[in-house]
């Protein structure tokens, strides 16, 4: 039976990058995932929303939940930032019965309910755990034979207590692999670097100060360039967008070049797998990915998957 | 009901377990990019003062939300709730960066946090179906329950 989840894109990927959504949808029907699209509104945003307002934050979150939850499906998210909105509110709402009381006698009015059904995972989660490794190496068409440097973006993994409680350290923290380990499998070298799991910066260029934002990205670009990475993969528009136009940004300012492509995870995965370069969008990266195209190396005896 | 305390978010009895060994500054990647608060100094000042001077510093938005303040903390203190509970105060004084502003009231009255105009000729592009309409009285109505108007004193 075909894995069906609701389908939560958020604000940032429908919007601007509707690309990475036809990447994500197409390799989903390639490993055989059904995607519901529901009326979602705006996660809303842990670096805004909850800010600001904290109970409207989780008001609208919870919102979310229930949306999903009257059809009864998983949520599956292509983003960190609602990935770590919508578990830590299905934390909070299931931790703290007060808040829980609280919010839902604002939703009754508008005639919704939170019960805590459902839960809610990010497209890697399902990848890496659901789908499995082996089952996208069986879909492959090439290795991509590349040094991939991978940014899983903060809101995936952090707070660990909430986003993976079950894989806790001794110390309370978590790192994630799964884009590393994914990449071995798509026939890629993942790449370690110094900061890797630190913040790109976007949340502060987006709320106060660009120029400081640019200042941490420049740090982490340094190190990627210094392991020899070839392109950069993400898991988060966000991210994706300060990677992309943060060289640019970097490139004016201090005159250093770093052309580094970056591919969101799911457009990488289509390229190994032998999707078409439109349904994944790639000509409208500003930093090209077609100087690395023909390293791609065929695998013996595999057929390409039918759209 | 909707007044946000910040000792409602955060457990104050949490500040007095802070040793000061500076991990958090130390990890925080805006403390990299120019001479801002960083968490540390946020917590001293608040075990000093109290929150209410430190409410009124317009750095105490500057902060990337990556929250790898709490996870190296040794202490585990929750310092992302603190901070938290500090800017929620903050926002309802009317110390609030300009461009949070604009997004929250954006989410506010459309629902999303980016509108575009050719949104749906460049879904088409990519046989994309269309973005899913949702209610926007529906979500108005959640926030007016919540104050999110009054508080931040946003036309409703």
């Amino acid at each position: 039976m075909a894995l069906r989840y609701a389908f939560f894109p958020g604000c940032v990927i429908p919007a601007k990058y509707p690309h990475f959504e036809s990447a994500t949808r197409a390799i989903a029907k390639v490993l055989d995932m059904e995607l519901v699209d529901l009326p979602f509104s705006c996660c809303p945003p842990t670096s805004n929303m909850k800010l600001v307002h904290y109970d409207s934050w989780l008001a609208l979150a919870a919102r979310n939940l229930c949306v999903a939850e009257e059809q009864e499906l998983d949520i599956l998210t292509t983003c960190t930032g609602c990935v770590s909105t919508l578990k830590e509110a299905n934390y909070i709402m299931r931790q703290k019965p007060n808040r829980r009381r609280k919010i839902n006698r604002i939703l009754e009015k508008a005639g919704r309910h939170y019960e805590g059904t459902i839960e809610v995972f990010h497209l890697l989660d399902v990848l890496y755990d659901h789908i499995g490794l082996e089952a996208i190496e069986e879909k492959c068409i090439y290795d991509l034979n590349m040094k991939v440097a991978s940014h899983y973006g903060c809101h995936l993994f952090r707070p660990s207590y909430i986003m993976y409680p079950e894989f806790l350290s001794p110390s309370h923290s978590y790192v994630p692999t799964s884009i590393d380990e994914i990449t071995e499998v798509l026939g890629g070298e993942p790449v370690k670097y110094m900061r890797r799991f630190l913040c790109c910066g976007y949340p502060l260029g987006a709320n106060v100060d660009e120029d400081a934002s640019y200042e941490i990205l420049r740090e982490k670009l340094y190190y990627i360039k210094a392991a020899h990475a070839e392109l950069i993969a993400v898991a988060c528009a966000s991210c994706f967008e300060q990677f992309e136009l943060g060289q640019v940004m970097i490139k004016k300012k201090y005159k250093e070049t770093y052309k580094l492509p970056t591919l969101y995870i799911s457009q990488l995965i289509g390229l190994a797998m032998g999707i078409d370069n439109e349904t994944l969008g790639l000509k409208e990266h500003i930093h090209k990915i077609k100087k690395l195209l023909p390293r791609l190396q065929e695998r013996t005896g595999r057929m390409r998957a039918t759209l | 009901m909707t007044v946000q305390k910040v000792w409602s978010l955060f457990d104050r009895s949490q500040l007095y377990e802070c040793y000061e060994c500076s991990k958090c500054s130390g990890s925080c990647p805006v403390t990299l990019a120019g001479d801002f608060l960083g968490p540390r100094k946020i917590l001293l000042k608040c075990l000093q003062h109290g929150s209410g001077r430190v409410i009124r510093d317009p750095l105490l938005w500057y902060c990337t939300t990556c929250q790898v303040c709490q996870d190296r903390c040794p202490q585990e203190i929750n310092i992302p709730e603190l901070l938290t509970g500090l800017r929620n105060k903050a926002a309802k004084i009317g110390n609030i960066p300009e461009r949070v502003k604009f997004t929250v009231e954006k989410i506010a009255k459309t629902g999303r946090s980016v509108l575009g105009f050719k949104v749906e000729r460049e879904r088409k592009r990519y046989n994309l179906p269309p973005v899913v309409e949702i209610s926007k009285e529906e979500i108005s109505k959640i926030l007016a329950e919540t104050g999110f108007f009054k508080d931040l004193k946003i036309d409703h």
